[in-house]
């Protein structure tokens, strides 16, 4: 039994120390399995988990488009850049009409659910919209030091307990909430604070930059507006052994742990209560703080890593399962708006940040109708093929609205394409 | 400084579909464009037309 007491606090100890241990490359791979999960729900992840992200949240996107689609597929996630600012929204009330304990101003979502009256009370999103995440499957693999590949310390834990180089486990995510104001709210919003804020918009105007080959890249900026955001407070994994850890003589011989003999249900109970005991005092900062066994709620022990509590549900000897309950919940993804920020300081039209980031919504603003291409499009097209007019219509068009040429030639600027005609082409020839 | 992507367009005859994505790849961010059929009025088809600066169906199939 001894042999199981080390186990247990050894699995409690490394959980702690996993992440330091951890290469840059391991690091790179927790994120992305972690992130791929929540990806195929649709919904963008936030890594690491915070609670300090909401709607109204907006983000300087200086990463150029072609690169941030690649750092997603590449990484999982998007990292967070600069925060610029928080925007107070209204409309809750509105939006959530005759839904319980939802107001505007300071107890505006997520606050009342987060630190209910009265001061002190714990954490209560019981009345909060639910959500629901499909159960994923991952592997882990002890040979690879510990990388749990999920932002939760319980599979380490569990790893250790089971006594196994590697293992098979699911992972589900429950008590899941979300919580949004239309996009179409959102957008008033920004688009109130980006008048008030033009001069500072204005250093993020598009800018062309010549590249080593000589041909000119537009660098394009973008606002991130946060409109909705998934949260979960608790985490349950379950692992199922591939094979024996072996240690000592008895290499490669499975050696599962012993911690349930159910036929003795009462020595069971025990057993699991000794060994939650012992999980929570090797993960709480106060060792002495025997209340980490009880978890849930906002009496849950002092955080490790993402700031839960570890129990454990049911283990047998080749499976274990554990329950991960944060002390709240903790966002786990979200979805917003892009906008590209376009000279001036003025915006353009929103584009869905998850289409964007994977391809599918790459077009700027809306469809304009095709009004065919009346005489001075036709001038327009013939001038502009010879030889540096389309730099010299670029440069105009720059100055004169920055619309595409294309959007001149056949679109509803019929006045604009006058101008072109007069102060660029020479019709006199 | 740069110029606004191009707009999708709408509406776009059959014999003027060739200049009109001809002009939208005059802008170089645009690597795919897509047609699609939309209606025939009077003998004559229409279509949209959309640029994309990357894959529609996204991953890298540039």
């Amino acid at each position: 039994m001894s042999r199981i007491w080390m186990s247990i606090a050894l699995a409690a100890l490394l959980a702690g120390c996993a992440t330091q241990k951890m290469s840059g490359d391991q690091l790179a791979r927790v994120a992305k399995d972690w992130s791929l999960s929540i990806r195929a729900s649709q919904v963008i992840p936030v890594y690491p988990l915070t609670e300090d992200l909401q709607p109204g949240d907006v983000f300087l996107v200086q990463t150029p488009i072609d690169e941030q689609v690649k750092v997603y597929l590449d990484k999982g996630f998007l990292p967070m850049e600069n925060l610029v600012t928080r925007l107070t929204l209204s409309g809750y009330p509105n939006f959530y009409r005759g839904w319980p304990h939802v107001m505007d101003d300071d107890t505006a979502p997520p606050r009342l659910w987060q630190f209910p009256s009265p001061a002190g009370a714990a954490a209560d999103f019981s009345s909060a919209p639910l959500a629901a995440f499909p159960t994923y499957g991952f592997s882990v693999s002890r040979s690879e030091g510990l990388n749990v590949a999920l932002p939760v310390q319980g599979v380490p834990i569990g790893l250790n307990l089971l006594d196994s180089a590697s293992a098979n486990g699911t992972i589900s995510m429950k008590d899941a909430y979300t919580y949004a104001l239309p996009a179409r709210w959102t957008f008033d919003a920004i688009r109130s604070w980006s008048l008030a804020n033009a001069d500072y918009l204005k250093q993020f105007e598009p800018i062309t930059e010549t590249s080593k080959d000589g041909k000119s890249v537009a660098k394009l900026f973008y606002l991130r507006v946060v409109n909705r955001v998934y949260l979960v407070k608790t985490v349950d994994i379950a692992l199922f052994s591939n094979s024996g850890f072996g240690a000592g003589g008895s290499a490669g011989v499975p050696k599962g742990v012993e911690l349930l003999n159910l036929a003795n249900a009462t020595e069971a109970a025990k057993q699991l209560d000794a060994v939650n005991g012992i999980i929570s005092k090797a993960s709480s900062p106060k060792s002495d703080d025997n209340s980490a066994a009880t978890g849930g709620g906002d009496a849950a022990p002092a955080p490790i890593l993402a700031g839960g509590s570890v129990k454990i549900a049911l283990a047998t000897s080749r499976s274990i399962s554990l329950v991960e309950t944060f002390r709240r919940p903790l966002v786990v993804g979200y979805l917003a708006s892009d906008y590209q920020i376009l000279p001036g300081g003025q915006l353009a039209a929103p584009v869905p940040t998850l289409l964007r980031i994977e391809g599918k919504a790459l077009i700027a603003g809306q469809a304009i109708k095709y009004t065919g291409c009346d005489p001075n499009c036709k001038l327009i097209r013939t001038w502009r093929k010879l030889p540096g007019n389309k730099q010299k219509l670029d440069d105009w068009l720059a100055k004169n609205g920055g619309i595409a040429i294309s959007d001149l030639e056949t679109g509803p600027y019929g006045s604009l394409r006058e101008r072109v005609t007069e102060e660029l082409i020479d019709t006199s020839k | 400084m740069a110029l606004q992507l191009p707009s999708t367009q709408t509406g776009v005859p059959r014999d003027d579909a060739s200049n009109v994505v001809d002009a939208m790849l005059l802008d170089d961010r645009v690597k795919w464009i897509s047609i699609v059929f939309e209606k025939t009025d009077g003998g004559v088809d229409h279509f949209t037309v959309t640029p994309f600066t990357e894959h529609p169906a996204g991953g890298d199939k540039s």
